[in-house]
């Protein structure tokens, strides 16, 4: 039921939001006292719809406000009621309330949200009026028709009447395929002449490609004037008149060529409105004003709440055309080897060409809309920077550059937290007191760097301090007292592989305990979860002059671009960001340092892996191997594969909550024929590969 | 809003007995495994597949055979006679994957051949209380369904029903 | 909401569902197979569900297929009109699965 409670959230909000915009449109029409019949029943249809599913999904709260809406909305549409304007304050608070009651747990215990003071307010303005004197009777309107209006119809139809508006009955013929065009083109032209009070469909006509629909119209223009308007091919006008049945056709239009309908475009609707303007940078369209024209466009301005999944469902599709693609491809390879079908293989390859860049286009698209400025997580970072200046009386500078830089949706939902963690940490540890400073020659104000840049497909975070910076002998004292190393480890161990100490699970210098760098949370948890976004976190510090972190993240999560090389007869794909060359391995050169099997390569060394021992697959593969340098930051292994297996676009798809701890391996991709390829995780294996000397002893317990 | 329901695959189903006892039947998928007799609640079995290509996933739980794509959603594979500790043998012409419903994750469970559904009613069920005897946590009890033919208790076939959270959560455990 | 109720349904009864968004949508997809069931809000964005009722009923082909007709409780007028047109049942929102499944079972006539 959880997905259903996504969707109705989604829903739910959509809803609330096409309520909002239509609320502004209902102001306005009201100020400038045009016709709001329309929009009053679109709200009443909102908020019913609204009432409905809160009340399916347990948001029994929610279901009580939309509920009292509703009588207030019937009574409005149904005559019972007056649009004022305290009445619509009433609506907007409604919408208010929406807000905030959707935003809140449904099985919370305690709720902010007062519905009860809203409720009442409700009731105050609520006080119906008595309904209009019914004229209907008048009309000798067939008991059929009657009997198919809803109740809201009714009263349209007499509220017209009662006011001397004519009635009409349009007898006109749709095709079913192209029925919402036909429809939209008929409720467009009808707008300024007349209401369209309700569409009957009649069983009698259709063929089944198409249906005769009766249209009710109230209207006070002439039977001419309407047709002019109104008429098309086979549509047929009558007047209905008091007293009688209805009469014969004002006028046989069979035979006369009306105008034809106009190849109308309908509007764009919604949904397939143009890749919307980025969310965080639109302001709330509630707050914008509502001219005259915005009134016309409104089915067009939209922005779309979508979904990530659903992006995700269509990237798999992308996926699931790029091997569409690739088949094709094979196809025609094939076709160019008989020379009578030389020229067809030419055209399908050129034709298979532009479905590629069409396909590219689309992806590109999809990866687009999942985009977003990081500048909204700096914002909210740069919060929690003066707050917790403040409480622990430093003096911080914060300069951010780089808010525009872009990242996926999903990275940046998975950023805040750590990066929210290690700003915590610089002020914390890092700045000194101001005093401190001022005897250390530095002025009193510390500065915090917070950095972003596209750097390929990658994005790097930057977090800079000019504060004391971290003491590797410290660290390494630490980490022998703590048993993370031992001593004999700890005597080659270099400076910058010290400062990596910070990372590793269990390890917290913690010379100065904090409340406020969470003394759950460490710099492990930090790395494990960038980690898990394909990303990598290093560290530099210089003792007295500042830390600097770097966070490498990939620009999207979505598709990639991979090398699928193959091990013990099974594939494997390696992000292609990862990867910076590939060579045939040559098991000579291997040499044996400190139990790492390495290679020089270009003069430097190599730290190698085989992939078949790591992960205990045999393998059978005789003759050529291949090393492919494998590459996240500053850290670089060669992984030995059996073959190169070319490379693809893939979409990751994430493993089973029963896989989800299995080391080495982030994902799975689709590629086609029922064939599944496990996607490496290369930060994770160059981290185990490049850590797996002393601290193999640590990882054994994890 | 409407909705078509194109041929409903509802098909009245009643217990041999002809008293009604709907509020009492257990819905149970019947499948062999090592010539016993298991059953899954139905409710849990969300679909049955023939055996696609299973891609071994290394450094894996041991019972996990591999993840197969299920439609583009990537789904693990448990061998089940693993799970069970009986004998293994590789999977035959009528091995089948059970998409089971765990709480949290769809997962598969190779069986050796499906049997057939069964609606069993109270009296055809023996709860593991009531039978008493060292039964692991993922054994809700058996069922011994009624034939035409045979109606004495004893030469009933048994299926012994398992519960799906407490026999996945091995697992956990490796 | 539609989403619900083809979840309901399919969850509850096996059934294979189609979803119409709207009136128009509806007519478009009930000539193309013969429907168990249909379930039809009052409130749709163009012809109403009594008028969606009314076109069933009279249909050759739809004339005996069992209808449900939903909507809020506010209308007892719509409800009734709807029951007269034909609609084999009436179901208030907001409802349970529970509730669509054993009203979809009685309008068939198939035991739980």
């Amino acid at each position: 039921m959880s997905d259903l409670r996504d969707e109705f959230l989604s829903e739910a909000q959509e809803i609330v939001e096409s309520l909002s915009r239509d609320l502004l449109l209902l102001d306005q029409a009201h100020k400038d006292g045009s016709s709001s019949q329309e929009l009053v029943n679109e709200v009443f249809r909102a908020v019913h719809t609204l009432k409905g599913i809160a009340g399916m999904f347990g948001y029994a709260r929610l279901g009580e406000v939309a509920h009292a809406l509703e009588d207030l909305l019937d009574d409005l549409r149904l005559g019972r009621q007056n649009l004022t304007t305290e009445l619509l304050d009433v609506l907007f608070e409604g919408v208010e309330v929406f807000q905030r009651l959707l935003a809140e747990s449904p099985d919370a215990e305690v709720s902010d949200v007062d519905i009860i003071a809203f409720l009442e307010q409700l009731t105050s303005v609520g006080a119906s009026r008595p309904p209009v004197e019914d004229a209907l009777a008048a009309y000798a309107i067939d008991a059929s028709v009657l009997a198919v209006l809803t109740e809201y119809e009714e009263h349209r139809l007499r509220t017209n009447v009662a006011k001397g508006v004519g009635l009409y009955r349009l007898k006109v013929r749709f095709s079913l395929a192209t029925i919402d065009t036909q429809l939209e083109d008929l409720k467009a032209r009808a707008k300024s002449i007349a209401e369209i009070i309700t569409y009957l469909p009649s069983a009698s006509g259709g063929d089944g490609d198409a249906i005769d629909l009766d249209v009710l119209l109230a209207s006070s223009a002439t039977a001419a004037t309407l047709e002019d308007v109104l008429g098309g091919e086979g549509a047929v006008l009558e007047r209905l008149t008091r007293g009688t049945s209805p009469v014969a056709p004002v006028r046989a239009t069979e035979h006369h060529a009306l105008v034809p309908p106009p190849p109308v475009r309908t509007p764009p609707r919604p949904t397939s409105a143009p890749p919307a303007p980025r969310m965080p940078s639109e302001p709330p369209l509630a707050k914008r004003e509502v001219t005259a024209d915005q009134l016309s466009l409104r089915s067009v301005a939209h922005t779309v709440r979508v979904d990530i999944r659903k992006l995700d469902h269509l990237m798999n599709v992308v996926g699931e055309l790029a091997i569409v693609r690739t088949a094709v491809m094979r196809l025609t390879e094939k076709l160019r080897g008989r020379p009578e079908l030389r020229q067809l293989a030419i055209d399908l390859h050129r034709i298979n060409r532009g479905f590629e860049r069409h396909l590219e286009e689309l992806q590109d698209g999809i990866l687009d809309v999942r985009m977003v400025p990081l500048g909204q997580t700096f914002d909210r970072l740069a919060r929690i920077v003066r707050q917790v200046a403040r409480e622990h009386d430093k003096e911080v500078v914060l300069v951010v550059t780089g808010a525009e830089t872009e990242i996926d949706k999903l990275i940046v939902e998975e950023l805040s937290d750590p990066l929210m963690h290690l700003i915590r940490n610089a002020i914390d540890h890092g700045i000194e007191a101001p005093k401190t400073r001022e005897l250390a020659g530095k002025p009193p104000g510390g500065t915090l760097v917070l950095n972003a840049y596209q750097k390929g497909n990658h994005v790097v975070i930057e977090i800079e301090d000019d504060g004391a910076g971290i003491n590797p002998q410290v660290l390494i004292e630490t980490a022998i007292r703590r048993g993370i190393v031992s001593e004999e480890g700890a005597a080659d161990m270099g400076r910058d592989e010290a400062l990596q100490l910070i990372f590793l699970p269990g390890f917290s210098t913690r010379l100065r305990a904090s409340d406020l760098s969470g003394r759950g949370v460490g710099m492990d948890v930090v790395k494990t979860n960038i980690g898990r976004l394909g990303g990598v976190i290093d560290v530099q510090s210089e003792v007295g002059t500042g830390t600097k972190l770097t966070i490498t993240l990939p620009v999207t999560l979505a598709i990639i671009s991979a090398l699928l090389v193959r091990v013990a007869e099974r594939e494997y794909a390696l992000p292609i960001t990862a990867v910076q060359e590939a060579i045939v391995f040559d098991p000579k050169r291997v040499r044996r340092v400190e139990g790492r099997e390495v290679v020089t390569l270009r003069g430097e060394t190599l730290t190698i892996c085989r992939l078949d021992e790591l992960f205990r697959v045999q393998s059978k593969a005789r003759g050529r191997r291949y090393l492919v340098v494998v590459a996240v930051g500053q850290k670089r292994m060669g992984l030995v594969v059996d073959g190169l297996e070319g490379q693809q676009d893939i979409v990751i798809k994430a493993l089973g909550k029963s896989l989800s701890r299995v080391r080495g391996i982030s994902g799975a991709t689709d590629l086609g024929d029922q064939r599944v390829a496990l996607v490496l995780d290369a930060p994770g294996l160059l981290d185990e590969v490049l850590t797996s000397t002393e601290r193999t002893l640590q990882e054994g317990r994890r | 809003m409407s909705e078509l329901v194109k041929r409903p695959t509802i098909v009245p189903m009643r217990p041999t007995g002809s008293e009604t006892r709907a509020a009492s039947l257990r819905e149970i998928l019947a499948f062999a495994l090592a010539d016993e007799s298991y059953g899954f609640p139905l409710a849990r079995v969300r679909e049955i597949l023939k055996l696609p290509p299973i891609t071994p996933v290394p450094r894996a739980p041991r019972h996990v055979l591999g993840i197969v794509s299920v439609r583009g959603v990537i789904t693990t594979v448990v061998d089940l006679r693993r799970l069970m500790r009986v004998e293994e043998r590789p999977p035959e012409k009528h091995a089948r994957i059970l998409l089971v419903d765990v709480g949290g994750e769809v997962l598969g469970a190779l069986v050796d051949e499906v049997l057939q559904v069964h609606r069993l009613a109270e009296d055809e069920v023996e709860l593991a209380g009531v039978v008493g005897g060292d039964l692991s946590d993922h054994v809700i009890g058996v069922g011994r369904p009624r034939t035409r033919r045979d109606q004495d208790h004893a030469g009933r076939e048994l299926i012994v029903l398992l519960d799906p959270e407490p026999l996945f959560a091995r697992l956990e455990r490796g | 909401m539609r989403a619900f109720v083809r979840a309901s349904l399919e969850a509850e009864l096996g059934a294979d569902v189609a979803e119409a968004k709207s009136g128009f949508e509806a007519l478009r997809l009930l000539p193309r197979e013969a429907w168990g069931l249909v379930v039809v809000d009052v409130n749709m964005p163009d012809i109403n569900g009594l008028e969606l009722v009314s076109f069933l009923r009279k249909s050759d082909v739809h004339r005996a297929t069992p209808v449900i007709l939903i909507s809020t409780e506010a209308s007892a007028t719509d409800r009734r009109r709807g029951l007269e047109l034909g609609a084999d049942a009436f179901l208030a929102k907001p409802f349970g699965t529970a509730d669509l499944a054993a009203l979809a079972r009685r309008v068939l006539g198939v035991d739980p």
